[in-house]
């Protein structure tokens, strides 16, 4: 399956991939007209910044074995069995938040605005071209490489 | 071979699907009395008409058939017979096995109250038929009774409230969810729930309940001396592990069906998952259990060692909670409390000699899900030297080269 690999050297903590995230799910939206003060701005993957280390790249992994979907109640969490993506089904989802509790790297958040979903990466649905995030990193810090599961 | 589960929910759902995605040859049998498969942790929205039957099921429409599993409905099982290798159900089918998986979960507990059990309007709310049953009583009731104000009773109490109902919830300790929350945490939630129109009755029982000559329930009475009036009542007040029908199999209990870490009982080629063992009462675990067991019967091993089970999530209201492990601990423990709020939060850290024992997060919980691995695995965090509140995944980050996967590095 595809995975977004983080060469967290390469990182300069510029935080590209936080806004082409969030405009990748604003409609009609685009990496200079982005509404980075919407209520429904939420990026998917974070950047840390640790004295010791410099950033670091927190972005889901799309899991071999994702406590996110062995926690979910309403089958809204799904590994797909062709991409090897989880993939959430916002209708299906009853908020429970169990997943956010489960995901041991702290990569899932309730949105920010009414508490009732949850704000995931979704590999911008597995679009040819590959994930917004990664198209807008100047460094190649995260690249879209096959790994075995 | 020839698997049979019996259950068919959390637990057993996720073992009839482990089986058949790595040996899809493996004939799967799933009993269970009930005629659908639904999540409980969504029987509120069922009831508060927010989701039909079909809205509160976890799994796909065809999910049987493509996964090719024979499921017998609205079929129970009453006995068990480890030497012949069968189970027997209420209409006499013998079902025979070749390794058996106990899934049946718990069921609830109605107190001997006088007058309680009695009554006609009493309602567990433990499933999809329990809720049917509410939802009927909904449409005409003014006044909803919920005893205990735990996880379920909240739950049903959020549904009748969104149905108009008077609600009166009634809690013998002194704060509502008192297993996941504290007194400030709490208070909260109570606080949204008295806006939304609910009354709590707080430390104080139920000694008896009147039944009038159509036998329903309509005065609540408490040690108090107070008196609630209720035209529907629901219990809340615990569930037990549901393992009735293994009587006189010879099977190990203890107030729940005991096995080992590969969640084997006793018994040869029987095995059990989910809220039946009494390892945790919730729906991962129960999920995890189910897979583990899979794994076993077909003959590979893998134990399960989450038996860390002081867990759970609360959104009610939008107000969210993570809670952890010890969070209401006695003095004599020692331990040392942090406390953190602002407007929007409120969070406490319990730690002793730098591990942390137990944690509530009210309001933001975004990414608090590093807290549970901290916990679990005894993480010593004092050489971090850092505000316990800033901590995230962050502080523990190290990556797997060959596969791009996250590890800690602790
Ligand atoms: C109202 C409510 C809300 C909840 N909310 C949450 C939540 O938000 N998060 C969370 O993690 N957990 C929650 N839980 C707990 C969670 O639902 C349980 O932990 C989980 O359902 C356990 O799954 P299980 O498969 O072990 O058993 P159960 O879900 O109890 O299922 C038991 C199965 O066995 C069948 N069965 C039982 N006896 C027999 C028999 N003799 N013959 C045939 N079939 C039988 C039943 O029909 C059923 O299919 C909630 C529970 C309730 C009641
Ligand atoms: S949300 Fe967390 S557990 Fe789920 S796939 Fe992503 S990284 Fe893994
Ligand atoms: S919040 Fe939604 S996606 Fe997460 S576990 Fe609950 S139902 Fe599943």
């Amino acid at each position: 399956m595809k995975r977004i690999i983080i060469d967290r050297e390469k990182c300069d903590g510029c935080l590209n991939c936080n806004i082409a995230c969030i405009s990748a799910h604003e409609e009609g939206s685009n990496f200079y007209t982005v509404n980075l003060q919407s209520p429904d701005a939420e990026t998917r993957n974070f950047i840390k910044f640790d004295v010791g280390k410099g950033y670091l790249p927190i972005f889901c992994r799309h899991c071999d074995e994702p406590e996110c979907v062995l926690s979910c109640m309403s089958g809204a969490l799904e590994k797909d069995p062709v991409s090897g993506h989880v993939q959430y089904d916002e209708n299906k989802c009853a908020a429970c938040y169990m997943c956010v509790m489960n995901c041991p790297f702290g990569v899932l958040k309730p949105d920010k605005k009414n508490r009732t979903k949850v704000i995931k990466c979704d590999f911008c649905d597995d679009k040819p071209d590959g994930p917004s995030c990664v198209k807008a990193c100047p460094k190649q810090a995260i690249v879209v490489k096959e790994v075995n599961l | 071979m020839k698997i049979v589960i019996i259950g068919a929910s959390a637990a057993g759902i996720s073992a009839a699907k482990t089986i058949k995605v790595s040996e899809p040859e493996t004939e799967v049998v799933i009993i269970s009395k009930e005629d659908s498969v639904h999540s409980r942790c969504m029987l509120h929205k069922f009831l508060g008409h927010q989701r039909d039957a079909k809205g509160i099921s976890f799994i796909a429409d065809d999910f049987f058939e493509t996964a090719g599993i024979t499921w017998l409905n609205n079929t129970t099982v009453i006995s068990l017979d480890p030497d012949k290798k069968t189970v027997t159900t209420h209409d006499n089918q013998t079902i025979s096995y070749d390794k058996l998986l106990i899934a049946t979960g718990a069921a609830y507990f109605i107190p001997p109250i006088p007058g309680l059990r009695e009554s006609k309007n009493v309602y567990g709310f433990r499933d999809l038929n329990d809720a049917k049953l509410l939802d009927r009583e909904c449409q005409t009731a003014k006044n909803a009774v919920v005893i205990g104000a735990g996880l379920v009773g909240m739950d049903a109490a959020v549904a009748l409230l969104e149905r108009g109902l008077n609600v009166t919830v009634i809690e013998m300790t002194k704060d509502v969810m008192s297993l996941q929350l504290d007194h400030q945490a709490a208070r909260a939630y109570q606080q949204l729930f008295e806006e939304a129109g609910a009354e709590f009755i707080l430390e104080d029982k139920v000694v008896s309940v009147d039944v009038n000559d159509v036998g329903r329930g309509t005065t609540i009475h408490l040690a108090s001396g107070k008196a609630v009036p209720a035209d529907v009542i629901v219990i809340a007040a615990g569930v037990r592990p549901a393992f009735n029908f293994t009587q006189g199999s010879g099977i190990k209990t203890n107030h729940a069906i005991l096995v080992g870490d590969d969640l084997k009982t006793n018994l040869k080629d029987i095995y059990a998952a989910g809220d039946v063992t009494g390892i945790a009462g919730i729906w991962p675990n129960a999920m995890k259990q189910g897979r583990v067991a899979a794994i076993n019967m077909l003959g590979e091993k893998l134990l399960y060692e989450d038996r860390y089970a002081l867990k759970n999530t609360v959104n009610f209201y939008g107000l969210t909670t993570l809670s952890l492990g010890n969070i209401n601990p006695e003095p004599e423990e020692n331990c040392e409390i942090l406390i953190r709020e602002d407007r929007h939060n409120y969070q406490k850290v319990v730690l002793k000699n730098g591990i942390v024992l137990g944690v509530i997060m009210q309001g933001d919980i975004g990414g608090t899900g590093f807290w549970q691995y901290l916990i679990k695995n005894k993480i010593d965090i004092s050489g971090k030297n850092k505000d316990v509140f800033s901590l995230s995944f962050a502080d523990f980050y190290d990556l797997d080269q060959q596969t791009g996967e996250y590890k800690y590095a602790v």
